[in-house]
Formats: structure tokens, sequence, C-alpha cells
């Protein structure tokens, strides 16, 4: 049966036994742990980490890294709270539609750089982290955005609750950004020309000789993890309400981790926006429950947050590599079979 | 002639710029028309309160009529140390007359604030000090640290209604002035008045509102009797009291701490942070600028004891900083505590 489990899926099934690992583990040593309630806490406060991580994955399986995306997200939750400030009327997809937009053009600049003017990645966007975030402090004018002048819908949207299941809520965000990663995952696995980023990230030459136009493939990813950051910023400001300047300060960080420990690799050509959600949740719910256990205190957590990362990643590799192997060795076992038969 | 000064002191602990008048000897009064190129250096740009604080020293600077050129320039969020650190070291080879800095790089500032009062630079903190005191001239303190914990812990004590547990979210855990603000709560909390609260945590947000936010709803899971979240700072105060709306729980813990009235005044009037205080960042400004070209002036020493005239703001004395001994500071004194009474008004 595990035989016929494409790798992908395996990573994802080994990543979501680490989860239950850490779930377990905790459940032991914090009062009051598996309910309803720490669902509802990781599954709203992952929904924003999601859409970033998957923009950071479509980015990452190009074999490039966008380490603006924090900053994108700052940007675009300011400017979309001043603009709904200002014209409160504006309709909510129409809003929606402006963040994602405006999101997109970041992705505009980074992705020109590299991928027609030829410049690496990491330095592209190390330097339009620190331009965006700079366009950002000149642009709010050292003004924040409130809360209380912020239309009720959209300040209420992303505790909205859909639906639940016992006491586990399903509220809007949260249901937004995983349809969103469905989405993405879909096209990603189904659609043609989506699967040239993976062809682009796995081995450049042999895409460009089979005629794949990799400058526009690189350009894409670039503009798609721009548009999806945008949405972010529009969930971050309606979740928190209050921007300033440091808004998404880290994200950048936090989503090529949520991204790596999701098994999507950093050198690029594999791994999937499913993974890197879990990944995501995994270090939500590492972080949240590290602050909830007793034994850790404030200075370590950060210590120890980094090891259980550094151990669960290790650990889906391990876990990995004892399954392809099980498996080469079943299947060289079946094939005795088959020949002694 | 020592206890003189010990009056003088207390008096002016107490009493603010009130008592510094009593000090006897005379008082500097500065004059104006000197031309000391200054920079004042916030944490980092795009903050309300230290644009609030260039607005007070702007005000001083005209009004002194300093020839010179007042700058303000700060490192973008995301490089606040290392940033902090370069323009210190710029603002000394660039041989300015001094440098009013709110420190965010704990002690690794000393090495660059020394070499700059070695080049002649002078170096007037305000809103955070360095730690250590090492390579500054004096602190410009905005309230009594030793103060500021009392009216935290009387906050905490009228959302509780004298007894309960109450949990501390604070900005990051190397913050010079959260950490001896949240020192001073302890302190004041082992008064007889407070002796049914129990801080049962501290926890630090970051300063960033999704941290903040997050934390906020860890410490009401992990302690379910959780009755105050006491956040001294502007991020936190706000994330957390938004977390205790969006839960439905601001019934059942109550937000206080230091936050800005117009950020605050929605939480304040539906009950999730119903006290709240902060001092006037403009002032500040105002009071650290003319401290500053004082000292740059040649005009001021800088000595212990010594007075002089702010302005509108009245006398001022320089005293040992209680906080850091061996460390010298000027005290502003007193702030407002909001309520659903005079928010509305501040915030507008």
């Amino acid at each position: 049966m595990l035989s016929r489990i494409p790798p992908q899926t395996l990573r994802i099934l080994a990543l979501l036994f680490v989860l239950v690992a850490v779930l377990l583990f905790f459940s032991t040593q914090v009062p009051n742990y598996l309910n309803g309630r720490l669902f509802n806490r990781i599954s709203s406060s992952v929904a924003i980490m999601a859409l970033i991580a998957c923009g950071q994955t479509l980015v990452i399986l190009t074999r490039n890294i966008d380490l603006s995306i924090g900053s994108v997200v700052g940007f675009v939750a300011f400017a979309t709270g001043s603009l709904i400030t200002h014209s409160p009327d504006i309709p909510p997809l129409v809003l929606a539609a402006y963040s994602i937009l405006l999101g997109a053009c970041f992705g505009v600049v980074n992705g020109f750089f590299v991928a027609y003017a030829r410049v690496p990645s990491i330095i592209v966007t190390l330097g339009t982290m620190a331009l965006f975030r700079s366009a950002l402090v000149e642009y709010s004018d050292a003004k924040s955005i409130t809360t209380n002048n912020l239309p009720t819908w959209l300040v209420e949207f992303p505790n909205t609750q859909l639906f639940t299941i016992g006491t586990f809520q399903f509220r809007a965000a949260f249901v937004v950004a995983i349809l969103v990663v469905i989405a993405v995952h879909i096209t990603l696995s189904r659609v043609r020309p989506a699967r040239k980023l993976y062809a682009v990230g796995s081995n450049p030459e042999a895409a460009e000789m089979s005629g794949i136009n990799s400058k526009l493939v690189i350009f894409f990813a670039f503009v798609s993890a721009g548009a999806l950051a945008g949405l972010a910023g529009f969930m971050f400001l309606a979740r928190f309400g209050t921007i300033t300047v440091v808004a998404g300060l880290g994200f950048e960080l936090k989503s090529v981790a949520a991204a790596v420990v999701g098994g999507v690799n950093i050198f690029g050509g594999s791994g999937s926006v499913i993974g890197a959600l879990i990944g995501a949740v995994l270090i939500d719910l590492i972080d949240m429950s590290l602050v909830r256990w007793q034994l850790v205190s404030e200075f370590w957590r950060e210590a120890v947050l980094g090891s259980l990362i550094l151990l669960s990643v290790a650990a889906d590799a391990i876990l990995m590599r004892r399954l392809v192997k099980w498996r080469v060795s079943r299947e060289k076992k079946d094939a005795k079979l088959e020949v002694q038969a | 002639m020592k206890n003189i000064f010990k009056l003088t002191a207390a008096a002016a602990l107490s009493l603010g710029t009130a008592g510094a008048t009593l000090a006897g000897g005379h008082s500097v009064s500065l004059t104006p028309g000197e031309d000391i190129n200054m920079v004042l250096l916030p944490k980092f740009l795009g903050i309300l309160v230290f644009d609030q604080a260039n607005e007070g020293a702007q005000e001083a600077h005209a009004e002194l009529g300093n020839t010179g050129e007042l700058l303000f320039v700060g490192p973008t969020p995301e490089n606040s140390t290392a940033g902090q650190i370069e323009i210190m070291t710029t603002s000394a080879t660039q041989g300015q007359g001094a440098v009013m800095l709110s420190n965010n790089a704990g002690d690794q500032i000393v090495p660059s604030a020394v070499a700059a009062q070695a080049a002649g630079t002078r170096v007037v903190t305000w809103d955070s000090p360095i730690p250590s005191g090492e390579g500054e001239d004096v602190f410009v303190a905005q309230v009594d640290f030793g103060s500021i914990g009392t009216v935290m812990a009387d906050m905490a004590h009228s959302i509780l209604g004298g007894s309960g547990q109450m949990a501390v979210l604070s900005a990051t855990p190397d913050a010079a002035n959260q950490n001896a603000w949240i020192a001073a709560m302890e302190d004041a909390l082992k008064g007889e008045k407070y002796s049914n609260i129990e801080l049962v945590d501290i926890v630090y947000g970051d300063d960033q509102a999704e941290v903040s936010y997050n934390r906020a709803l860890a410490l009401v899971d992990k302690h379910p009797n959780l009755g105050v979240i006491m956040s001294p700072t502007t991020v936190g105060i706000q994330a957390a009291a938004k977390a205790m709306q969006d839960e439905g729980m601001c019934g059942q813990v109550g937000v206080s701490g230091l936050g800005l009235p117009s950020e605050m005044v929605s939480y304040t009037m539906n009950g999730c942070a119903p006290e709240f205080a902060l001092w006037d960042f403009r002032d500040l400004g105002y009071l650290t600028y003319y401290t500053a070209y004082g000292l740059a002036s040649g005009q001021m020493k800088g000595e212990i004891g010594e007075t002089f005239n702010a302005g509108r703001m009245g006398d001022f004395t320089i005293e040992e900083d209680p906080g850091r001994p061996g460390s010298s500071r000027i005290l502003m004194g007193d702030f407002t505590v909001y309520n659903s009474e005079n928010v509305e008004a501040a915030s507008k």
C-alpha cells in the first residue's frame, strides 16, 4: 500500500506525524491543552502566515527567495487601511482586490530585477525589503491606522464563524486562507503552465532546452508571491486593526521557516504549498505551546523553538529516508519474487 | 548641605517641577542664539510618539533661536539596533553638538556613545536610557520610573477591585525602560494595599502587533483566572485589548498599561481597557532639547544638583538616577491616567 503513495504525500504524512507527536507531547505538559480552544487559536493565527508561506513557496520552488515579503505585507496593510479610512464606502471585494493588486505591483519590482536584470534574488529582495519598509515609513508619516476608523465589516470579518464542528470554530479568515492554499495547490499540481515552476526549479537548463521561458516563469512566481502577500496584508489589517510601520516585520524569515519545515526544498524544484501550510501550523503550534509551558522561561523560548524546528525537520528527513529505503527494498523484493515466479 | 540636597531631590520626586525651584541656588537661564547642530535619534522612524517628541524639540529649537540645524534621523524598524549605532557614530564624525537618543540598543550603544563623547558630542538620552549609564551625559526621564510602577499597580488594583491575578505583556526582553518599570511595579506590589494581587506571569510581545496579540491569548489560556493584562507598551496594550475584544473576554480580563489615547479610545469606551496612562511626548522632546542645548553650548556642566530653566516648562534639576546609581537624570514628571471620562477628548 505504502509503496503506491507518491513521495510528496509521504512527506506530508510524515509532517502530520510530527504534528501529532508535538500535540501529544504538550498535552502531557500543559493543563487544559487538547481542546477546541487550541484549534481556534492556531487556526485564526495561522491564516495570515499560511498565505505568506504559500507565496514564499512559489518563489522558493524556482530556486529563489523573497525577503521583502514582510515589508510588502506591512505596506499593503497600511495602504489598504488608509484607503478604507478615507473612503469607507468601498465594497469589500474591491478593497481586497486593491490589496492583492498592490501586493502584485511590489512583486513586479522584485520579479523584474531577478528575472530580467538577472540580479540574485537574495540581493534584490534584501534591498527591496529595506526599500519597501522605508517607503512605508515615508508614506505613513508616523500616523497609525486605528481600529475605530475601520468599517465594522472589515474588523469583524476574520472572526466571523462560518460553521462549527463541536468546539472547533471555523472562522472566515482561516477558511479563506485554506481555500486559497488548496486552490494554489491544485493549480500547481494539475495546471500545465504552473508545473513550469517545478521544471525551472529542478533543472533550469533542461527547462530552457525544452522551450520553457524561465524568465517569465520566475517573474510570474514573484508577482504571485506579491499578490498573496497583498491578500495577507488585507487579512493582517482586518485582524489587528491597528497598523504601524512595524507591521509584518520578520514575516520573511517566518515564511521561509514554514516552507522549509513543510518540506519545501530550499534549493528549489520540490515541495508543496500544503506542506508549507502544515509547516506554518507546526511552528505556530510549537511557539504557542512553549509560551504556555511553565518549564521554559521567556529567554529560552526562542532557542527551544529553534531546536524544535531543527528537530522536526531532521525527524521529517530521517523518516522520509527510512520510508524511501524501505520502499526501495520492498520493490526489490517484489521484483525478485516476480522473477522467481 | 547634603541634607538640603536630599530634601530637594525628595521634593522634586514628589512634586515634579515645583520642587526644583527650592534648590535655592541659581537656575541657569540658557542664552539663545548659539550655533549648534543637533540630532534627535528615536528608536526608529514612523511611530507617532517619536514624531510628537520631534515636534516638541522643533518648538524648543525655534524658541532658542539656534542657528544650527536640528536633524530628526532614525533607523528603519527592522534595523533599529545597528542603525542607532551607525547614526551615533556618524554624528560623532560629523561633529554634531549633541545627540538626543531614545536608546533601543541596550548597552551595545556604549562604545559608539563613548566615542561620540570623546569627539565632543554631548549624549542626552530620553524615553529609554543607556542601562549602564556609560557614554551618557544625562537621561531625561519622562516620569519617575518608581512612580510608573505605583501607577500600574494602582490601575491593576482598581480594575481587579482589590484582588485577583495579573500578568504583564511587555515589549522586548531587553527593553531598558519597560524592564525598569516592571521591576518598579513588582516593588510597588509588595505594599499592603496590593497584598491580594498576584503577578502570575511576564511575557514579551516584541512590540509587534501579531506577537503581542498571540501572547495575550496565550496568557488567558495559561491562567484561566487572570483578571488583568498590564502592558507597559503602546503596541502591546492595543494588541491585547483587540485580542480580548475579538474573543469576547473583555468582561473577564481587563487590559491596562501605557497607551496612546488615539489608539485606545474605542477599547476604553467599550470597557476592554478601562484605564491606562501616558505622558506627553511633545513636552519630553521639548525638555530634552533644552537640556541638550544647554550642555552642548557649554552653558550647563551636567553636574548633579545643577538647575536650569527650560522655557515654558519651568525649572529642572539634574539629580542622581535612583534606578541607575552613578548616572544622572532630569525628571520631567507627571503623566495622565485615561479612562472613559477623559479619553475621548484626548484622542482628538
